[in-house]
């Protein structure tokens, strides 16, 4: 475009070319800015684009703007500044051509139109007078330019329609073309109302707002909305204005809409109705399921289920009771308020009782259920053998033999074993073609004992098919046992308990496990397998302090077990035997070990404690004890008989005494009696002991009442014995140097001093001491034995060294002392 | 109203002066608030202010001596910038229809409102009119249009630029001089209850 003549000095002001332009995006423009007089120029912008202005004259300015894009709602600003100021401009708004499409016209009143179409893209222009101008048929679609809807009517159906949408940047024609009763789109109706509510029906009725409607043949759809459901029911009709609902529930509240369409050529549902509400009015309760349960013989009580709200066809306002027998009439019903579901059930030397229970609405009460039961064929102590029952995933799946007389079905009863008076009895009654069941886990408490029972049902009579025990899922028990108790036998400990009670089982019992506690943790003992196993014996315990513990255990495990403790101590009579014997026996162990020790070094102990006499030196062999010794006196000996007649007796003196015959162990020895020799002396040994506590030295074993350290030893050794007879006439035997002798000729008259005492035995020539070997003496046995000086023996002492014979055991002590083994 | 936010007192129990005060800061504050709106709009209005001469002027009004004579002058310009906001208001509604319901065009109309509750509120605090000012002819909703260095919806765009700069110039002119009365009312109050 150009514009001619503007920049001249009559036109001082400023002034931009061109103003309010309507171009497509897209499009390309220039703008031309005539700046005032004497104003200066700076920039030209396009939006908030600065652009770079083209100087066309003194004060005139040109920019070009390329592919512009769609304007804002206001249009795009073209400005022309100068430095500070804006001193003139231009608004250019850049949009689309229309793009409306989908013209659709419709009926709504059976005879105007309506014809709607989409909007399409949006032109972005805003501008009133930039604005999508429409037209139907020619004519202008005020619906359309007014309200910026995208609708249009006619009062005439034309079957052909054509719809023109024009924009400042360009036209779209769109048609349509349909017979009317092609093309009906109902009204919603109006008016809605329900007529004639009952408990399960209601009649509906509505209006049209357009008469033709009447004669139209429709179809209707209507919802039904109660208690989050909804249902969907069609009823069809000429001008359908009512329809009858049936199949509903009592004292329900429903919410029904309402919409309609044309049954021939139906082209669309028309607008639904506002939501109507009905409420149906109540009935009298379904009938109730009940069962009955004996706790006993003649006890029991009636359960029955509450009712749902859909059963119980309105808010119950009780129950009823009544219960009968074959002996009695019917006895006054017992009304119950809602909220019980049992009643106590007596019988009173009855058979036969029948018990009705009947629910109770403000409509009215319910079927009456009866319960028949005989207490013939419905033993409370069943013989029936209880089986154990196993859970299945937390519930019990059973199964029954089908039984011929289940004509009514079987029902399946499960209660927690033991109880009484009210207990959480459930049932379920399941027809006669099922003979399986499956106790949810929802009505089962885990670790609970179930009694679960099937009944046969048949009119008027229950028959007890089958009975179980079991758990729904089985627990730990919550109590260990009980009365734990050890009792000590020996070394060996007894524990004793009782099971744990039923109702703390929470499984079947299946054994206990026995351990013994350790400072952190616990060893198993023993593992019983038989839970009627009540008892257990540790042995071979030692005395200390010990700990039990005992644990029952189901299939889920074991409990938290029961703790008892127990010292275990010796015996008395085994603590006397360790408290004697033990330092007996080391007492004897030690005499053992110094005997040992002084064997080894006897030498040593000899030397020290017994000193060798040196022996004489006699010919022969000296060392036969048993022979006597024929000695031939020393002629100092000899006595010169000195005539005295007085002989003070007083005096201790040596005088010979006349031999005796006796008996001697040497009688085989040959006696020199013939010889003028001096008569030889026989000396013998004799040694006198006490041989019955010999060989009871150092027993330290067995018998507690052995006196032990009592043993004594005599050595007397015998007197010098004459061989010759005459000497014996003297009445004593041997020599008897103390003796007053009656002398004969040929005898010589010996008279000898001495300190010599007789002790009564007449065997000869005793020497003066007599000693004991433990006798306080005895520690200076040799002084008195060993001192050349105070002992005269027949035999050695000492014997030799050298030799190492065995000694008869009377002698033991001498060859112990000898050194000899 | 904001402005009774600004005291604990309540609104019914405050002086008419002091009411009048803080709707013209209320009315102030929205007013600023929507040109702020427009030059989002208009981006070039942020950038290069259009130059121009005043729409509403006090020229024909004698010089005012006291306050109550200034609030009748600035209650006169307000009756003028309710002429010119109306016309805006016309306009816009005439190019744009009532489609468009952004902040824009809502607190336009809450400024016309406010705009007529101050007017009614400073015409009950004067008693000799409007301190002298001639009244004002019927406004011409063209008029001062021909004033914009342009035409069609540049000169509009101009022009409604013009008209909210005029209505917070004498939104807050308002604000200050009813106050000041209002301080002025008060102290005389305070010395004639001291006197008796």
């Amino acid at each position: 475009m150009t514009s001619c003549g503007s920049d001249i000095p009559e036109k001082s002001e400023s002034f931009m070319f061109p103003q309010d332009k309507v171009v497509p995006v897209g499009s390309n423009m220039t703008f031309c800015c005539i700046v005032k007089e004497k104003d200066d120029f700076k920039e030209m912008m396009y939006g908030r684009q600065e652009m770079s202005a083209t100087r066309l004259s003194r004060r005139t300015y040109a920019i070009t703007v390329t592919n512009q894009p769609a304007s804002g709602n206001t249009g795009t600003n073209v400005i022309c500044c100068s430095q500070r100021l804006t001193l003139t401009g231009a608004v250019v708004f850049v949009g689309y051509p229309p793009g409306d499409e989908g013209l659709v016209c419709e009926t709504r009143d059976l005879a105007s139109a309506e014809c709607s179409w989409k909007k399409g893209r949006d032109t972005r222009l805003r501008m009133k007078r930039s604005r999508t101008k429409y037209t139907l048929n020619g004519r202008d679609c005020l619906e359309a330019n007014e309200r910026k809807t995208w609708w249009c009517s006619s009062k005439v159906w034309e079957e052909s329609w054509t719809l023109v949408a024009r924009n400042p940047l360009g036209t779209v024609q769109l048609t349509d073309s349909a017979q009317l009763t092609d093309r009906v789109h109902l009204l919603a109706p109006v008016n809605v109302t329900a007529v004639e509510v009952e408990a399960w029906s209601a009649t509906l009725q509505w209006s049209w707002s357009v008469a033709s409607y009447k004669k139209l043949e429709m179809v209707c759809q209507l919802q039904l909305f109660a208690h989050e459901l909804s249902s969907t029911r069609n009823y069809s009709g000429p001008g359908l204005s009512s329809v009858v609902l049936e199949s509903l529930r009592p004292d329900v509240d429903y919410t029904v809409t309402l919409r309609c369409g044309s049954k021939h050529s139906f082209w669309k549902w028309g607008n639904e109705s506002a939501p109507f509400r009905i409420h149906t009015k109540m009935d009298r309760p379904d009938a109730l399921d009940v069962w009955m349960w004996m706790d006993s013989s003649n006890t029991g009580r009636v359960f029955w289920k509450p009712l749902s709200v859909r059963k119980s066809h309105g808010a119950l306002v009780g129950y009823e009771v009544s219960q009968s027998s074959a002996e009695e009439d019917g006895r006054t019903p017992v009304s119950l308020p809602p909220g019980n579901f049992s009643y106590p059930i007596i019988l009173n030397n009855s058979s036969d009782i029948t018990v009705a229970v009947a629910a109770r609405n403000p409509a009215g009460l319910s079927h009456v259920t009866l319960h028949a039961l005989s207490v013939i064929s419905f033993p409370v102590d069943s013989q029936l053998s209880v089986s154990e029952l196993l859970g299945t995933n937390g519930s019990f799946v059973l199964s029954w033999q089908p039984n011929v007389n289940a004509s009514s079905g079987y029902a399946v009863e499960w209660v927690p074993t033991g109880c009484s008076g009210l207990c959480p009895v459930d049932w379920k009654k399941v027809p006669e073609s099922d003979c399986s069941f499956t106790v949810n886990s929802d009505s089962l408490v885990a670790g609970v004992r179930y009694t679960v029972s099937v009944y046969s049902l048949s009119t008027g009579a229950l028959t007890l098919l089958q009975r179980w025990q079991g758990y729904s899922q089985e627990m730990i028990p919550s109590q260990s046992v009980s009365k734990l108790s050890p009792i000590q036998t020996g070394s060996d400990v007894l524990l004793s308990w009782k099971a744990t009670a039923m109702e703390h089982q929470r499984g079947f019992i299946r054994g206990y496990t026995v351990y013994l506690a350790n400072a952190a943790h616990l060893d198993l003992i023993a593992n019983i397998s038989d839970p009627e196993v009540q008892s257990y014996r540790v042995k071979g315990l030692s005395p200390s302090f010990y700990k039990f513990v005992v644990k029952a255990y189901t299939s889920a495990g074991e409990d938290a077990g029961s703790t008892v403790d127990i010292k275990i101590e010796m015996d008395t009579a085994d603590m006397l035997f360790v408290g004697i014997l033990v330092p007996l026996g080391i007492m004897f162990c030690c005499l053992i070990l110094i005997s040992i020790c002084c064997y080894k070094k006897r030498e040593w102990v000899k030397k020290a404690f017994y000193p060798e006499i040196p022996g004489p030196k006699v010919p022969g062999d000296w060392s036969s004890p048993q022979g006597p010794l024929d000695v031939k006196p020393s002629p100092h000996s000899l006595v010169h008989i000195v005539e005295n007649p007085e002989r003070d007796f007083t005096k201790e003196g040596l005088f010979l005494v006349p031999e005796e015959e006796e008996e001697s162990e040497n009688d085989n020895i040959e006696v020199d009696t013939d010889s003028d020799e001096p008569a030889l002396l026989r000396y013998y040994n004799q040694v006198v002991g006490d041989g019955s506590h010999s060989n009871q030295v150092s027993d330290s074993s067995g018998s507690s009442t052995a006196s032990v350290g009592s043993t004594q030893t005599e050595i007397t050794y015998a007197g010098i014995q004459s061989p010759t007879s005459s000497q014996g006439a003297c009445g004593g035997g041997g020599y008897r140097p103390q003796m007053q002798s009656v002398a004969g000729p040929a005898e010589p008259q010996i008279e000898f001093e001495a300190d010599f005492q007789d002790d009564g035995l007449n065997t000869g020539y005793k020497p003066q001491c007599s000693w004991q070997l433990d006798s306080p003496e005895a520690e200076n046995f040799s002084g008195s034995l060993g001192s050349p000086t105070s002992v005269t023996s027949s035999q050695f002492l000492i014997p030799e060294s050298s030799e190492e014979k065995p000694q008869p055991s009377n002698t033991w002590f001498h060859n112990f002392l000898s050194g000899k083994s | 109203m904001e402005g009774a936010a600004d005291s604990d007192t309540p609104v019914t129990e405050r002086p008419a002066a002091d009411r009048a005060a803080a709707l013209a800061r209320l009315l102030h504050r929205d007013c600023t608030r929507l040109l702020e709106l427009y030059k989002e709009r208009e981006s070039f209005l942020s950038q290069h202010a259009p130059g121009g001469e005043r729409l509403v002027t006090l020229a024909l009004c004698p010089e005012a001596l006291s306050t109550g004579e200034q609030v009748g002058h600035v209650r006169s310009a307000l009756r003028r910038c309710m002429g010119l906001l109306e016309c805006l208001i016309v306009r816009e509604v005439e190019e744009m229809g009532e489609e468009l319901e952004g902040e824009y065009e809502s607190l336009r109309k809450t400024v016309r409102d406010r705009l007529g509750h101050l007017l009614h509120s400073t015409g009950a605090l004067l008693e000799e009119g409007e301190g002298g000012c001639p009244p004002s002819p019927p406004l011409q909703c063209t008029e001062g249009q021909d004033e914009v260095e342009a035409s069609g919806s540049f000169a509009a765009k101009i022009w409604t630029y013009r008209v909210l700069l005029e209505l917070i110039h004498w939104t807050d002119s308002a604000s200050q001089t009813l106050h000041l009365f209002h301080s002025e009312q008060h102290g005389q109050q305070q010395q004639q209850q001291q006197l008796l």
